[in-house]
C-alpha cells in the first residue's frame, strides 16, 4: 500500500518540517500551517495540537508580537533545545534518506 | 459551518478540561479564523480545512488525559484516561469494551483478594501466639510475616501488570486519532 507508507513518512517528517521552518525564522501557528499543507499536505488543524506538544517538551518557545488587525499574535522560536534537537534530528535524516536514496538509486 | 458555531462546539466539547487549558486552545483555533480570513478564505473555508470540531475536541481530551496519565500513575487518572479512549468511539474499541470489563472486572478482584490477604497475614502474626498454635508461636509470627510479605508482592506485581495493561490501551487509543497526529490520512 503505497499511500500507508506515504502517510507514515509525512508523518515522521513533520515535527522535523516545523523545526525546520522555525530554524530559519520565528513563525505563527497559521503561517507554518499554510506552507505545510501545501508542500507535504497536512491537516491544518493538526499544527496546534503539535506546537502544544514542542512546547510542553521545551522545544519551542512562544512570545506574543503586536498586530495592526486583531489580537496580538502568538510567535513560536526554537529554544536551545530545540536547536539542538533539530540539528540531530536533521543529521539523522540526511544520513537515512541518503542512504535510502542509494539504494533505491541502485534497484534501478 | 461559521466561525462562531465550530469555536461553541468545540468549546462545548472541551468541557471538564482546566479552564486556563480550554480557553489557550480555543484562541488558537480562533487566532486561525483570523488569519485565514486575512488570507482571503471564507469561514467555511477554514472550518473544513480544520475538521469536525466535536472530534477535535474528543482528540484534544484524550491527548490531554493519556498525557496526564504518564505523569501522574492513579487511579483517577487511569479512569480518565480509558474513558477518553472509548469517548473516541472507534467501533473495534466498543467491541473491546466487554474485554475492558473484564479484565478490569479481575483486576479489581485480585486487588481485593491481596488486601485481605495482607490482613490475614497481620492477623496470623498479632493473634496467632496467643492461641497455642501447632510449632510454637514462633511459627504463627513467621508464617503471619510470611503471608503479608507475600501479598505485597502479589499487590506489587498487580500493579505493575496494571500499568502495563494502562499503557497499551493508551497506545491502541492513539492509533484511533483522525485529526491529530494522522492528521495527514485522508479523511473518513
Amino acid at each position: 500500500m503505497p499511500e500507508a507508507i506515504e502517510i507514515q513518512l509525512k508523518k515522521g517528517a513533520l515535527e522535523l518540517c516545523v523545526l525546520a521552518l522555525l530554524s530559519k525564522h520565528d513563525s505563527y501557528a497559521y503561517e507554518i500551517a499554510a506552507q505545510l499543507a501545501d508542500a507535504i499536505g497536512m491537516g491544518e488543524g493538526t499544527i496546534y495540537p503539535l506546537m502544544r506538544r514542542l512546547q510542553a517538551d521545551g522545544l519551542v518557545e512562544t512570545y506574543l508580537v503586536e498586530s495592526s488587525a486583531g489580537p496580538p499574535r502568538k510567535y513560536y522560536r526554537l529554544s536551545e533545545a530545540g536547536k539542538k534537537n533539530f540539528t540531530s534530528q536533521q543529521a539523522a535524516w540526511k544520513s537515512f534518506s541518503g542512504a535510502v536514496e542509494s539504494i533505491l538509486g541502485g534497484a534501478q | 459551518m461559521t466561525r462562531q458555531a465550530f469555536l461553541a462546539r468545540l468549546r462545548e466539547g472541551l468541557r471538564g478540561l482546566p479552564p486556563q487549558s480550554v480557553a489557550d486552545i480555543v484562541a488558537d483555533y480562533e487566532a486561525h479564523f483570523t488569519d485565514g480570513e486575512a488570507a482571503g478564505r471564507s469561514e467555511a473555508e477554514v472550518a473544513a480545512a480544520l475538521g469536525d470540531p466535536d472530534r477535535l475536541a474528543r482528540e484534544i481530551r484524550a491527548e490531554s488525559t493519556m498525557t496526564r496519565w504518564r505523569e501522574e500513575r492513579s487511579p483517577s487518572s487511569a479512569a480518565a484516561a480509558v474513558f477518553a479512549v472509548l469517548g473516541l468511539g472507534a467501533i473495534d474499541i466498543l467491541i473491546l469494551l466487554p474485554i475492558l470489563m473484564g479484565v478490569a472486572g479481575a483486576i479489581i478482584g485480585l486487588a481485593v483478594a491481596v488486601i485481605v490477604c495482607f490482613f490475614a497475614g497481620a492477623f496470623v502474626f498479632a493473634a496467632g501466639p496467643f492461641t497455642d498454635p501447632p510449632g510454637g508461636p514462633i511459627t504463627a509470627v513467621l508464617s503471619g510475616i510470611g503471608i503479608m510479605a507475600g501479598s505485597a508482592s502479589g499487590g506489587a506485581l498487580l500493579t505493575i501488570v496494571s500499568i502495563g495493561l494502562m499503557n497499551a490501551l493508551v497506545w491502541y487509543g492513539r492509533l484511533h486519532y483522525r485529526l491529530l497526529k494522522p492528521a495527514l490520512e485522508p479523511q473518513a
